[in-house]
């Protein structure tokens, strides 16, 4: 509310972050995990005097290469791009709590940066110990992005003590902190796994072939059998509001009034046994027969699983950007009751300066709506507020927005899943009249609000 | 270890003396898949053959709770979707699971098509194979019914008239379909009967004659790696290295299904009201649309004939030619076997048209 808002039609703001995340979280879990198996495996080229091995993981870092430093790094600044544009009061936030955490995260993503162009350009170039040496610091730098990063993605699920404290350290290291960690290492391994096979399955020499294969299907199965146990402990940390509405959402799911959530668990649920199934069958009791395409669709599987296991941990967060703490439309939750005594086009900067302008004087509910529903809803396509708001006149919307405001979950079943209204009755009423004006059913003229403090600061 | 082996051994040498499993091992062992660019359209039966085996157990499953009457159908699938636990999960599985199977059958006929899997001595698997699809529709057809809402019903209504128009038997069989000159309970019941015991039976038997004659005659080989010299054809064995294949396909297929549905559960439309109007812009299921877009192309009149009924000859002659045209190209005709290729792209290629056009339409 405190910055200008970015309007994307049909998809939504939250939507381009989470296509361009769900890309940078392939290739950056793959960066971290396919560090680790570099090193890994060129230990043991190195002691089992292997060049076989050798030769096959100077093909493989090409690839290596390219993928996780033109890709990763291109995406991993969309993140910031299309965060703090959709976002802003939320990265402002994370900004300005972490500012060491975000300083370190830099200097290691430069250093990893550095060790890769330095590990690829210096294949036979340094002797291979030094080579080694250069792999198992691309694997300790690569690795400590991960450690960095994983505090503050941690963090907006479950701030922990920092919710008092204001502590970075406090929110840094956070009740889910470790089992992140260690899902994320697992996701890591298992994706460099995936594309190791990717690239094991075009080796020539069959009987190479067939080792590397099996090598990856061995890498890979303690890792899918990890994971439930690893899930199901990071599941027992998070906030009992997120497991509640999980476990309403199972429950009523048994009887088709599922949540999304509850999809994306069973969904995640499925993939997951399912990728367990494909290792054993595939690269483990036939390694001869493991062709490219099956590789690529067994991969395919694999960063299923990543995405829908992330769209679940993105969903469990809900109403919250930061939990407890910040909603997903910025606004504070200790704001909330202040915003409705003294109205949000008072408090908000941006938002106030706004609905001053001659073009939103005259329907300020829609600079509300901007600011307080278009963090998850568009007016037409995605989550669509024309398809929400349906038939209802004005008076039912008002009657819906009154019942948005109330704290009680047995007054507000959307308590807990979407924030609070955060609007005065002129407000609110000026947004009734905007909603209900998208299918033709506004009454009359949009309300007149009275502003107060108009200053920009 | 040892002893755990010597029961092993023991239950082996058990089931051996029963059942002949080395005979069984033998005759899968001896089934060879040649390797090809092409190798790829082997996997089509079987992923078909996984999403009849999930049409099986939920079709089992629906049938405990579904009520083939014409005051309860359509309270009984609201019931196994909102009060049955996991009601909408099965349903859901039936409902995708028999488009994605029909999806897959088309795909496995048009890839045997093209690849000249018909020829001598191939010509009962041909045949045997289309009729499965015919099968396969009339399943989808009888299905479709049987949750009596608004639009099945009057889907249906247009089905059996158009059905009707068919000359000689047309009426006849739209009347007994029906149970009478409209669309009432007797309809739901003999939809019904024919969906759960009818068209699996039938279904059993040309599965069980299909699969034996691919048993028989082993898997076919394109033209292309036929004539390869010897040396330079490549095969792998059945059991295990393909089957093993198979088994990563039957998971990969699984998975689709299941996103499928969980991400967009099948639903239910109001109860059907036969006195009421029909829903505006009804359309059959995808695997009809081609056809009900071709009815809707042709004039009222051509000449002295209705419309539809030369719509429906013409259709009829079109399918005939597809399912026979392939008899004649035995691989000693070039100009033969290049007619047959034309005429499956013209066929395939209209198909698609005419479904995305009504679907856009």
């Amino acid at each position: 509310m405190n910055y200008p808002i970015w309007v994307v039609p049909y998809l939504g703001g939250p939507w381009v972050i989470g296509i361009i995340s769900i890309i940078h979280i392939f290739i950056s879990h793959f960066a971290v995990g396919g560090g680790a198996f570099l090193a890994l495996a060129e230990q043991i080229a190195y002691k089992r005097k292997n060049e076989n091995l050798y030769n096959y993981l100077k093909g493989h870092s090409r690839f290596f290469l390219i993928i996780t430093t033109v890709s990763g790094a291109m995406t991993g600044v969309g993140i910031w791009f299309s965060i703090s544009l959709v976002s802003p009061d939320g990265t402002a936030s994370l900004i300005q709590s972490f500012t060491l955490a975000w300083a370190l995260e830099y200097l290691f993503f430069v250093a990893e940066l550095a060790t890769a162009f330095v590990y690829y350009y210096t294949w036979d170039r340094v002797s291979k110990e030094t080579h080694l040496l250069l792999a198992r610091l691309y694997m300790v730098f690569s690795i400590m992005t991960l450690v960095i990063i994983n505090g503050i993605i941690t963090f907006m699920l479950t701030p922990g003590k920092w919710i008092e404290s204001h502590n970075w350290l406090d929110g840094f290291l956070n009740p889910t902190y470790f089992p992140g960690l260690i899902i994320r290492m697992l996701i890591m391994a298992a994706i460099a796994g995936m594309y190791a096979l990717v690239t094991s399955s075009r080796i020539p020499d069959p009987h190479f072939r067939t080792y590397m294969v099996r090598f990856c299907a061995k890498w890979l199965i303690p890792i899918f059998l990890l994971g439930p146990i690893v899930s199901f402990w990071y599941l027992n940390q998070i906030p009992q509001a997120a497991v509640q509405t999980i476990f309403t959402g199972i429950q009523t799911s048994g009887l088709g009034n599922f949540s999304i959530l509850a999809r994306a668990l069973y969904l995640s649920m499925v993939l997951s046994g399912t990728i367990i199934l494909f290792a054993f069958f595939g690269p483990y009791l036939n390694p001869r027969g493991f062709t490219f395409r099956i590789a690529i669709l067994f991969m395919i599987c694999g960063l299923s699983v990543t995405g829908t296991t992330e769209w679940m941990r993105e969903l469990l967060r809900k109403p919250y950007v930061v939990y407890n703490y910040m909603y997903s439309n910025g606004i504070r939750k200790t704001e909330v009751p202040d915003i409705a005594s003294a109205g949000f086009l008072n408090k908000g900067k941006w938002a106030s300066a706004l609905a001053n302008t001659p073009e939103c004087k005259a329907d300020p509910g829609e600079v509300v709506y901007r600011y307080q529903c278009m963090s998850c809803h568009t007016v037409d396509g995605y989550r669509s507020m024309k398809r929400m708001i349906g038939d209802r006149d004005e008076e039912s919307v008002v009657g819906f927005l009154n019942m948005l405001k109330e704290k009680d979950p047995e007054k507000n079943p959307y308590h807990g899943i979407m924030p609070p209204l955060a609007a005065n009755d002129t407000e609110l009423k000026s947004l009734a009249h905007y909603l209900a004006g998208l299918n033709g059913k506004a009454d009359g003229s949009a309300p007149k609000i009275s502003h107060g403090a108009q200053t920009v600061h | 270890m040892v002893g755990d082996t010597r029961r092993g051994n023991k239950l082996l040498g058990f089931l051996e003396e029963r059942f002949a499993l080395s005979t069984l091992l033998h005759l899968a062992e001896k089934k060879k898949v040649p390797i090809h660019r092409h190798s790829v359209w082997y996997y089509m039966g079987g992923i078909a053959a996984i999403y009849l085996a999930v049409q099986v157990v939920t079709g089992i499953l629906l049938m405990v709770y579904y009520v083939p009457e014409i005051q309860s159908a359509h309270a009984s699938i609201l019931k196994i979707n909102s009060q049955i636990d996991f009601g909408w999960f099965i349903r859901s599985l039936h409902s995708w699971g028999a488009n994605l199977m029909i999806a897959v059958v088309v795909l496995h006929l048009f890839s045997t098509y093209f690849m000249k899997a018909y020829r001598r001595p191939r010509e009962f698997t041909w045949l045997s194979g289309l009729l499965l699809l015919v099968l396969c529709m009339a399943f989808g057809f009888t299905g479709y019914l049987l949750p009596w809402d608004d639009v099945s019903f009057f889907a249906t209504k247009i089905g059996l008239d158009v059905a009707a128009k068919t000359p000689v038997l047309g009426g006849v069989i739209a009347d007994l379909l029906r149970g009478g000159e409209a669309i009432s309970q007797a309809t739901i019941s003999r939809f019904f009967v024919i969906h759960v015991a009818v068209l699996p039976i039938c279904l059993l038997g040309l599965l069980g004659g299909h699969l034996l004659f691919v048993q028989m005659h082993g898997m076919s080989e394109p033209d292309a790696f036929k004539n390869l010299p010897a040396p330079k054809k490549t095969y792998e064995k059945f059991f295990p290295n393909f089957f093993f294949k198979d088994i990563l396909v039957w998971i990969l297929a699984l998975n689709v299904l299941f996103v499928l549905v969980m991400l967009a559960p099948w639903g239910i439309g109001p109860e059907a009201d036969p006195f009421g109007a029909a829903p505006i812009g009804i359309k059959p299921e995808w695997y009809f649309l081609s056809m009900f877009q071709f009815l809707k192309l042709v004039p009222p009149m051509i000449g002295p004939i209705e419309g539809e009924l030369f719509g429906i000859l013409l259709m009829g002659i079109a399918a005939l030619a597809f399912a026979v045209l392939p008899l004649l190209d035995q691989g000693q005709s070039k100009s033969i076997s290049k007619l047959a290729t034309a005429y499956g792209v013209i066929i395939a290629i209209a198909a698609i048209a005419l479904s995305v056009w009504g679907a856009l339409s």
